[in-house]
Formats: structure tokens, C-alpha cells, sequence
């Protein structure tokens, strides 16, 4: 009984977030149509070229329906998008959803990996910053974790790449993975492409290749998660539940980790959450310095030359993406605080 | 001779912080014999909690506490003993129960989950089935109807003397040695407060265990406590049987004391002083007392 309103309550809360993100996403749509409709230029005549014809560009605005009217044309887009078509890119003469297929999961991997160094290295700075509070390694923690958000992530990513693969050779510069290895795509995400076909020392080559791009992109989010996590902690401890815990005699360790830890991360996980979102914007500059084929170079290129589909199609996509994770935090807030699984204040 | 299952002698207690240091307690002497409840009142701030706390060393790790004096707990000195010993004990041979339920047990995790850990502490290999059978015991022994209802609950969906009963069988579940309350129930109403601290009382006697009681609830105090030590300003002022030290109290701090609170007793009503000049009573402790103390 209690376990179906646990289900239900968690099933409520699912489908409320999804009906927002869908609203949202309509609501991008038509702003980002209108807006890649209103930058001065006419996408069919920068795709043909200078050389073409009058003839031609009118033949080619006919196709792209540029000779209707704004709303008919968001007709025809919406009727296409039903249909998972997002149109051709004029850049790239492919199906728009053919290149982000092909873009998409290399910066994809590149935030994941980044969001794993967030948590992985933010969470645990904070809970010893917060246990060792006024000690050394609490300062030394805190001057570190002020630098992480003090700098942006290309900062960061010039400053790593200088120190890391130039100066001290240790990481590569460029890239996602070195020109002798061939990998089948399967998924697109090298590190799972690599496992699938058991070439491990391709898989150790493309984790090296990942590092240092990952890293510094997740540094401000590294430093954001320590001080969260520590403020929260800090706060925690001042409260009867973990005097409580002491007073039975659990070990502090055990304490930090187990009953300080959940209560104090819940707070933070919104931010969390939005942290790791921004990261699909700063990971434009990060890949651009890293030359890392991914969206960024893609979604520069046809904004630059008014590929309207593409442009669309982009946003679209991230935008998706940022409301997917999104519901992921709230997914898991709802897992960590009974009280929200079970609406606040139900006996 | 049995030692005492508690024994303070001479426990002083120093916080030192950016202001400088204030000495807390100046030399307490306390003991408690087998089965023994003992109370210790005194007014807010005379150092009834800290005195708790040490017993149990969750002080002595604090930054800027220094602590002197010994505590013997079952004949053993434990503040000689190092510190992953004498944390062993805590949980198993002594427990301690909060003021306030609500917000002692941790907002997060069900009951049962933590009733386990707790139960884990003495045995480590308890399995789940084994834990839940042992909790549901214990707690029908708090009067909770619906055991597994309230073990499959968070804190927040019970009520606070649900909350409350919980804590006090949590405390027992190990049979501890000792048990050391500080305030229990008090942010609690008044009639809850009463019901739960019955349960205690009955609960304590049936496993015959030592208490140290600290409660600003004369009436409890007075019907279910052996002997009483009265805390002032850091000091033990009066100490005896606690029938004597009602009928006859021999230090006028203890006078001041026992007038100002209305005596609440089961099934009457609160009966207060005659003279109303002595109602305001409660802030004047510190007066009068201060002088002789
Ligand atoms: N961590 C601490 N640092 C500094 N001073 C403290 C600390 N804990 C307690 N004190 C001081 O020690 C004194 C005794 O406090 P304690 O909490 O033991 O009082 P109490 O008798 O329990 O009072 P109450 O009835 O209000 O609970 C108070 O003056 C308090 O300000
Ligand atoms: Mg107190």
C-alpha cells in the first residue's frame, strides 16, 4: 500500500515535469524559429553561393517554403517534426537528425564524463572539507574549490591544456582518440564503442583523450559541488540527528557518509542540476579549444551561414537535453527526500 | 562490593573559544548504582547537558573542551580508556534519548532502517528479518499498536510522542547498562510528555536499567527518581534521596527550586503555591540562590 503511493506519487510528479518540458520545448521552438527566421541574410543564397542564379536561389526558397508565410512554414515544421524530420541541412546536404546523430554523442560523453568528475571529486572535497572543518585540508580544499568557480571552464581548458599537453606532455592535445585506432560506430560514445568490441587499449585511449577536456569543464561545477556540499554538511551537523548518531556510538566516518551526507545533498542537488546543464553551453568553447568533433564546431558553422534547419534542429536538440537531465535531478531528489515521494506532511 | 554503574568524580569542564575560556563545571561528583534512577535538576544553563554529554564523550572530541576529573562507568575509567573503546560502548552499554523526537532521528531514513543499525551496534550480523522481529518487540513494549506500520514510517509521518516512544525504545533495545536522559519529551505537550515518560518508567524497571534523568518536570521527577542531585552554577548544591530532598530540602537554592515549579502529579491538578508574590518564580532562581551558592 504504502509502496503504490510511493509509486504513485513518483508517477504524479514524473508526468507533471514531463508535460512542462514538452510545454518549454514548444515554447523554444517557436522562439528559436523566429528568430533564425529574423537574422538578416537569405539562407538560400549564401548555400548556393555567390555564382548562383536568380532562378536557382527562387527555385531553392520554393523548396524550403522561405516564400510562405512565417506560420505556414512552422506548419510544415511541426507537421515534419511529427514525423522525426527535422529537414536538410543546407550546410551539410544531410538530414539534420543524421547530424546530430553524428555530433551529438561526442559532446554528449564529453559532459557526462565532466558531470562524473563534478560529482566524484565535488561531493567527496566537500563532505572531508566539512568533517575536517578549520583544519588544514579544509582550507586547502576551500582556496581550491574558489578557484574552480572563480575562472570559466575555457579558461580552464587553455590553462589545463598549456600546463598538462604542452609544458608537462602527459595528456594529448587534441581530439578524442588517436588516428591508429578504427572503432565501428555502434553508439557514437567511443568509450562505450570501445568496451563493445573488447579493444580495451583503444577504450584506455580514448579515456586519456578525455580527460583533461572533461576536467576542465567540470572544474567550476568540481568547486561549486565542494561548496555546497560542505556549507550544507556544516549545517547538518549541527543538528539532533547526528548528536543522536554519535551518542549510539557510530563511527564518524560512517556518520559523514551515511547520515549527514543524504539530508545535506538534497539541498544541493538542484544546483547540481543546473550546474551540470550549463555545462552543454561552456562545452562549445571547451570542444573549440580541444578541437573535439563535436555539436560546438557543427552548430557554430551552420549559424554562420544560416542553415535554418540545422540552427533549429540544434537548439532544439540541447534544449532537450537540458530538460532531460533536468527531470533527472528532480527524479532523484524525489528518490533522496521522502518527504516530497510522499507529499509533505502526509501521515 | 558491585561498583556503581555510574561514577563521576570531580568532573570539571573548560570551553575555550575566541572570547576566552568559562569554566562550565567546577567539580561535579555524581554516582549511580545498579537499577539506581537518579535525577539532576537545576535552572537552565547550570550545566545539566554538558554533564550528559560527557558521560557519553560526546564533548571530549569538540574542539576547545577541556575536560578533567574521571568517569567510571561499571568500575571502568573511561576517560583513560582510548577513544574507539570507550565509542564501543556507546549505543551498547549506554544510550541516551533527546529532548526533541522529532528531530533526533534522522529525517531520511525509515524507522526500521534505523532501528537496525541501532541493533547492529551489539550485533553486528544481525540480518534484516531478524532486526525487524526484534524492533516490533520492543516497540509493542512502548505501547505502539501497529509496529510495522511505524517501522515502514520516516520520522516526519509519525506524530512527536510516536516519534518519542520510538526514541525511547531505540535507547533500550540493547539493554544498555545506562540510560541518560536529557529533557526527554520536552518539546513535546505537556499530557504526551507525561504518558511517554510513564512508558520509560515502566520500561526502565522491566529491564532494570540505571538511569541519569534530567528534567525540568519536578512532578516526574519527584514520582519516579531514587535519589536527586541539585546542579548550580557548575556545582552539585544539595544531593539525597529524592522523597527527603522534596520534604525537607536543605539548600535554599533547592528551596527556590522546588517552589517554583507547580507540582503535577498523576490525576490532579496542578496545585500552586498560595502566596502569589512567589508565583513569578521560575526567573527568580538565580537571585536569592546566588548569594549563598
Ligand atoms: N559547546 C559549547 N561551547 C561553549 N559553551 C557551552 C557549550 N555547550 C554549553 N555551553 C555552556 O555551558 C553551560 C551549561 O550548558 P548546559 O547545556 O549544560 O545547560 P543545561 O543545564 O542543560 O540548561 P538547559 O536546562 O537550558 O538545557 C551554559 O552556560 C552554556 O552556555
Ligand atoms: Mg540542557
Amino acid at each position: 500500500m504504502r509502496l503504490e503511493r510511493n509509486m504513485r506519487s513518483v508517477c504524479k510528479l514524473l508526468a507533471q515535469r514531463l508535460a512542462i518540458s514538452l510545454l518549454v520545448l514548444a515554447g523554444v521552438s517557436v522562439l528559436v524559429f523566429a528568430i533564425a527566421r529574423i537574422i538578416p541574410g537569405d539562407p538560400a543564397r549564401i548555400a548556393l553561393g555567390p555564382n548562383a542564379t536568380a532562378e536557382q536561389v527562387q527555385k531553392l526558397r520554393e523548396q524550403l517554403h522561405l516564400d510562405r508565410p512565417i506560420w505556414t512554414q512552422y506548419g510544415y515544421f511541426v507537421r515534419d517534426l511529427a514525423e522525426g524530420d527535422l529537414g536538410i541541412s543546407l550546410y551539410t546536404n544531410r538530414p539534420v537528425t543524421t547530424d546530430i546523430a553524428q555530433f551529438l554523442p561526442a559532446t554528449l560523453e564529453l559532459i557526462l564524463v565532466a558531470g562524473i568528475f563534478m560529482i566524484g571529486f565535488g561531493l567527496p572535497l566537500g563532505i572531508v572539507s566539512a568533517r575536517y572543518r578549520g583544519r588544514a585540508v579544509d582550507h586547502i580544499i576551500r582556496i581550491v574549490s574558489l578557484l574552480g568557480v572563480s575562472a570559466p571552464s575555457f579558461v580552464w581548458a587553455v590553462i589545463l591544456m598549456l600546463l598538462f599537453a604542452f609544458f608537462l606532455p602527459l595528456f594529448p592535445i587534441a581530439g578524442r582518440i588517436s588516428t591508429d585506432f578504427e572503432i565501428d560506430r555502434a553508439t557514437g560514445f567511443l568509450l562505450i564503442d570501445t568496451l563493445l568490441v573488447a579493444n580495451y587499449a583503444a577504450f584506455g585511449n580514448a579515456l586519456w583523450h578525455i580527460v583533461l577536456p572533461a576536467f576542465a569543464l567540470a572544474l567550476s561545477g568540481i568547486g561549486q559541488a565542494a561548496r555546497l556540499t560542505r556549507a550544507n554538511m556544516i549545517e547538518t551537523y549541527g543538528r539532533p540527528y547526528i548528536e543522536m548518531a554519535r551518542s549510539y556510538g557510530f563511527p564518524e566516518w560512517k556518520i559523514a557518509s551515511r547520515y549527514a551526507f543524504r539530508p545535506s545533498i538534497i539541498p544541493s542537488l538542484t544546483i547540481l542540476g543546473l550546474d551540470f546543464a550549463a555545462m552543454l553551453g561552456n562545452a562549445f568553447l571547451v570542444e573549440a579549444i580541444f578541437a573535439w568533433p563535436g555539436l560546438s564546431r557543427y552548430g557554430v558553422t551552420v549559424i554562420l551561414r544560416k542553415d535554418l534547419n540545422a540552427i533549429v534542429g540544434t537548439v532544439l536538440i540541447i534544449s532537450a537535453a537540458f530538460l532531460i537531465a533536468n527531470l533527472i535531478v528532480d527524479l532523484l531528489i524525489a528518490f533522496l527526500n521522502p518527504r516530497i515521494r510522499y507529499g509533505q506532511g502526509s501521515k | 562490593m558491585i561498583a556503581p554503574t555510574l561514577d563521576i568524580r570531580d568532573l570539571r569542564l573548560t570551553f575555550s573559544g575566541l572570547g576566552g575560556s568559562v569554566d562550565v563545571l567546577h567539580g561535579i561528583s555524581l554516582s549511580i548504582n545498579r537499577e539506581e534512577r537518579v535525577a539532576l535538576v537545576g535552572e537552565s544553563g547550570s550545566g545539566k547537558s554538558v554533564t550528559a554529554r560527557s558521560v557519553l564523550g560526546l564533548l571530549q572530541s569538540l574542539r576547545g573542551t577541556r575536560i578533567s576529573g574521571d568517569i567510571l562507568f561499571e568500575g571502568t575509567n573511561l576517560e583513560s580508556m582510548d577513544e574507539s573503546r570507550r565509542r564501543q560502548l556507546r549505543g551498547t552499554r549506554m544510550s541516551m534519548i533527546f529532548q526533541d523526537p522529532v528531530s533526533s532521528l534522522n529525517p531520511v531514513y525509515r524507522i526500521g532502517v534505523q532501528f537496525r543499525e541501532v541493533l547492529a551496534r551489539s550485533n553486528p550480523g544481525i540480518d534484516a528479518a531478524e532486526a525487524r522481529d526484534r524492533a516490533a518487540e520492543i516497540l509493542s513494549e512502548v505501547s505502539i499498536g501497529e509496529p510495522g506500520r511505524v517501522l515502514e514510517s520516516f520520522p516526519f509521518q509519525l506524530s512527536g510522542g510516536m516519534n518519542q516512544r520510538v526514541m525511547i525504545a531505540m535507547a533500550l533495545v540493547n539493554e544498555p547498562a545506562l540510560l541518560v536522559a536529557d529533557e526527554p519529551g520536552t518539546a513535546l505537550d505537556v499530557t504526551v510528555q507525561d504518558q511517554t515518560l510513564r512508558l520509560m518508567h515502566r520500561l526502565v524497571q522491566e529491564h532494570r536499567t540505571s538511569v541519569l534523568f534530567i528534567s525540568h518536570n519536578l512532578g516526574i521527577v519527584r514520582e519516579f527518581t531514587d535519589r536527586l542531585y541539585v546542579i548550580y552554577r557548575g556545582r552539585i548544591v544539595e544531593e539525597g534521596p529524592t522523597g527527603s530532598v522534596f520534604r525537607a530540602p536543605g539548600h535554599p537554592y533547592t528551596r527556590a527550586l522546588l517552589a517554583a515549579v507547580p507540582r503535577i502529579t498523576r490525576d490532579e491538578i496542578p496545585e500552586f503555591e498560595a502566596d502569589p508574590g512567589k508565583f513569578g518564580a521560575p526567573k527568580v532562581v538565580h537571585g536569592p540562590a546566588g548569594n549563598s551558592a
